[in-house]
């Protein structure tokens, strides 16, 4: 009998995220030492600055080489570490159902993803709530950072099943509101709007009002992408069914172009707001692609 | 060797199986239904909307063609023939007591055998063993020793009829197997006695070709024809007639089948020297020859008078005229010799000492025979050369019963061979190997039409499970 750690999580997929950080782009202020920047001064590791010393200051932290070189007395800084509560929002719109020829459902896909982020994220000491939007908005999941925590997400990630079609603005500003400013929201979906993306770019852009990390991993088959269009076909939306195209995709030079065009654009238009876009292939193994976006995020 | 009662069915049942075939060719359908989140990318080919189906279920195609294809072979009505295995004998041997007579039975078992026995001792068609019936004899009994114990038991006791040996033949010739040709061959010596009038028509009905007859040397043919002529030279006969009337040949051939050396002469001729001991009279004869025939009659020979020559003879003859009666029919003799044809009818009655030999349909006489010295007169009421009894097959024998004069050879049983007519009747015309296929030989083969059948039903079954299970699979 397998569990859902085992399912979402195999020993070589934590054998490859062993070591794996995630660390946020911006300043946390966090409740509890973590591996993030955090705007308060004390007891790190990492040393901010010199300030000059004030009456009440601890003399544990004069630097007396400096006094002793130029005769006044300087206090060294500093930074804190901190950690950060995050928001796993999972796609389970009725398209995360397509698998494309032989290959893993998106949504599965989108379920070994965020798996993996949930072990790194929580082994790191952050907080990782859990939310989907599909059929409706849901917050599945608080924000939580003990071990045992992660658990109940893969347990959530396994109960996960697609159908409905929703934008996912809705359950961005309700995370917004559950979750304490400078966090991080990472959306895990297909970005297949129906409004070409532009709810999810303003929710997003809201998030990043709010000084928080938004990062979105576009999952997306070769199929859909067009580097292995299918053959001619009646095709039709998941989420609009009734909807039907005869077309020839593998004839159709355009088809490939028109949907990079498409992702290029809101890709684009995320950025500018600030939002870590992150294309991903069902194609590419998960632990492959999770290395190689941690690898670039460290420059 | 396969072949078709019907062949036509077969080439509809081909024609048929190209249906399915055009169908699934040409059948256009829409292209199938899929799902693709990115639809929405699609640019819209109506090319693809519908399409030329190839076959896309190779097997139940191939099933569907099978099954007409099969269903026009069980309606072509297939036969499984053996290999040709060349002409087929039908042998009827004549077991009746005739054939007891000196060697004859056991030559016609040698005949029998040496037809129907290949060199390795396999039968090569059917035996069949008559005398007033007739029966076949299984063919796996067809074997040396049958033919042994056939020589060594003696032959029934019974006539024969020859009509009985001919209703068998098309009974055997349909249970032959896989003949190219059939030839009939009948084993017999020859007697009147298994003639009728109806075996000219059955022999055409039974056999359309010649029959092979091995007609076995007749043991008492000299004494039977000896009763007709007591030497060679009692064989000379006289007929008195017009030479010029074209039918006066048909008594002068039937006298001369029975054996007789026929001078004709014209009634106004004088009587040739002795020497004939037959005088035919079927012309009116002057008074001076009448005398001298009439002493010859009294001097030993047999002296014939029909209704033509009645009334110039009348004092001398056995015949007592009675009112003339113009309607013919047929005579009927003793031993069930019979003619039919007779254009003329002279009606009359036995005088005292005189003897019928011959009656009319209704009773009446129609020949009387009485002595007359060392001789015979025998007087016959209707004209011998006229209407259609000349040309039936009993007319030599009719001549040659009347001209045994008062004797009857027919007493006692005894049965005299056929003439050369009746027995070219029997053996008929035509070629003596038929193809067994004219006579029903070719129906012997193995009829599969029904297990064609049974296969195109099993086909017919298969199909339908797998088209469920198609369907239900979509």
């Amino acid at each position: 009998m397998t569990t859902p750690s085992t399912d979402f999580l195999p020993p070589g997929l934590l054998e490859h995220l062993g070591g794996l950080e995630i660390i946020a782009k911006t300043v946390v202020r966090g409740f509890q030492a973590g591996i993030h920047r955090s705007p308060l001064r004390g007891a790190g590791e990492d040393f901010a600055k010199h300030r000059d010393y004030q009456q009440g200051d601890d003399v544990r932290h004069l630097d007396w080489k400096l006094y002793a070189r130029t005769d006044r007395l300087y206090v060294r800084e500093f930074e804190e570490r901190s950690n950060l509560q995050s928001y796993l929002v999972v796609d389970t719109s009725a398209s995360m159902e397509y698998a494309g020829a032989g290959g893993v459902p998106k949504l599965r896909y989108a379920g070994y993803v965020a798996a993996a982020l949930a072990h790194v994220m929580i082994g790191a000491g952050d907080a990782v709530g859990l939310a989907a939007f599909g059929a409706e908005p849901r917050l599945l999941l608080g924000p939580r950072a003990r071990k045992g925590h992660l658990h109940d997400v893969l347990l959530n990630l396994e109960r996960l099943t697609p159908g409905g079609s929703g934008g996912v603005a809705g359950v961005l500003d309700r995370v917004g509101v559950t979750m304490r400013r400078g966090g991080r929201v990472i959306i895990i979906s297909d970005l297949l709007e129906d409004d070409g993306g532009a709810e999810l770019v303003a929710a997003a852009g809201r998030l990043r009002a709010r000084g928080d990390e938004v990062i979105v991993l576009r999952i997306l088959s070769p199929e859909e992408s067009g580097e292995a269009a299918p053959d001619a076909g009646l095709f039709f939306d998941p989420e609009h069914p009734s909807r039907e195209v005869p077309a020839s995709p593998r004839q159709d030079a355009g088809y490939a172009r028109r949907v990079a065009a498409y992702y290029d654009a809101l890709a684009d238009r995320l950025r500018e707001r600030g939002v870590e876009y992150v294309p991903l292939s069902t194609a590419q193994p998960v632990e492959q692609a999770l290395v190689a976006w941690v690898n670039r995020r460290r420059g | 060797m396969i072949t078709f009662g019907t062949p036509a069915f077969l080439l509809a049942g081909a024609l048929a199986a190209l249906v399915p075939l055009a169908l699934h060719l040409i059948r256009r359908r829409p292209p199938a239904r899929a799902p693709l989140p990115t639809e929405r990318f699609l640019t819209a080919d109506p090319r693809t909307s519908v399409r030329v189906s190839r076959p896309t279920d190779l097997l139940l195609l191939a099933l569907r063609m099978l099954l007409l294809l099969l269903a026009g072979a069980a309606f072509a009505r297939p036969v499984w023939l053996p290999a040709a295995r060349g002409t087929s004998e039908i042998v009827l041997l004549d077991r009746g007591a005739a054939m007891a007579s000196g060697d004859g039975w056991r030559q016609a078992v040698a005949a029998a055998r040496q037809r129907l026995l290949g060199a390795d001792g396999a039968p090569r068609g059917e035996l069949v063993l008559f005398d007033t019936a007739a029966g076949r004899v299984p063919r796996r009994r067809i074997n040396p020793a049958l033919f042994d114990s056939l020589a060594a038991a003696p032959p029934s006791a019974l006539p024969i009829r020859y009509a009985a040996a001919l209703r068998a033949i098309p009974g055997a010739a349909r249970d032959l197997r896989g003949a190219d040709s059939v030839r009939v061959t009948l084993v017999t010596r020859p007697r009147w006695g298994g003639w009728n009038d109806g075996i000219a028509p059955l022999r055409r009905a039974a056999w359309p070709g010649a029959i092979d007859l091995v007609a076995l040397p007749d043991a008492v043919q000299a004494d039977s024809l000896g009763a007709d002529t007591a030497t060679a030279e009692a064989k000379q006969a006289i007929l008195f007639a017009d030479p010029r009337d074209r039918v006066t040949a048909f008594p002068v051939a039937a006298l001369q089948a029975t054996g007789w050396e026929v001078g004709v002469v014209s009634p106004g001729q004088p009587l040739p020297p002795q020497g004939a001991t037959l005088i035919v009279v079927s012309a009116p004869l002057p008074a001076a020859a009448v005398r001298k025939i009439v002493s010859r009659a009294a001097s030993g020979a047999t002296l014939v008078v029909d209704a033509a020559a009645i009334s110039s003879l009348a004092s001398a003859l056995p015949w007592e005229p009675a009112r003339a009666d113009s309607v013919a029919g047929a005579i009927w003799f003793d031993g069930g010799l019979h003619l039919s044809g007779a254009a003329r009818r002279v009606a009359g009655k036995p005088r005292r000492g005189a003897k019928v030999i011959a009656a009319w349909d209704d009773g009446q006489p129609a020949a009387v025979a009485g002595r007359s010295g060392a001789g015979c007169v025998v007087v016959v009421g209707t004209a011998l050369a006229q209407g259609e009894m000349v040309l039936d097959a009993a007319y030599p024998r009719v001549l040659g019963r009347l001209a045994r004069g008062c004797e009857s050879a027919m007493d006692g049983g005894a049965d005299v061979p056929l003439d050369a007519g009746a027995r070219a009747v029997l053996s008929g015309a035509g070629p003596r190997m038929v193809a067994a296929g004219a006579v029903g030989g070719s129906g012997g083969g193995t009829a599969l039409g029904r297990w064609v059948m049974a296969a195109a039903l099993l086909v017919a079954a298969v199909e339908t499970f797998l088209a469920y299970g198609r369907k239900r699979a979509a």
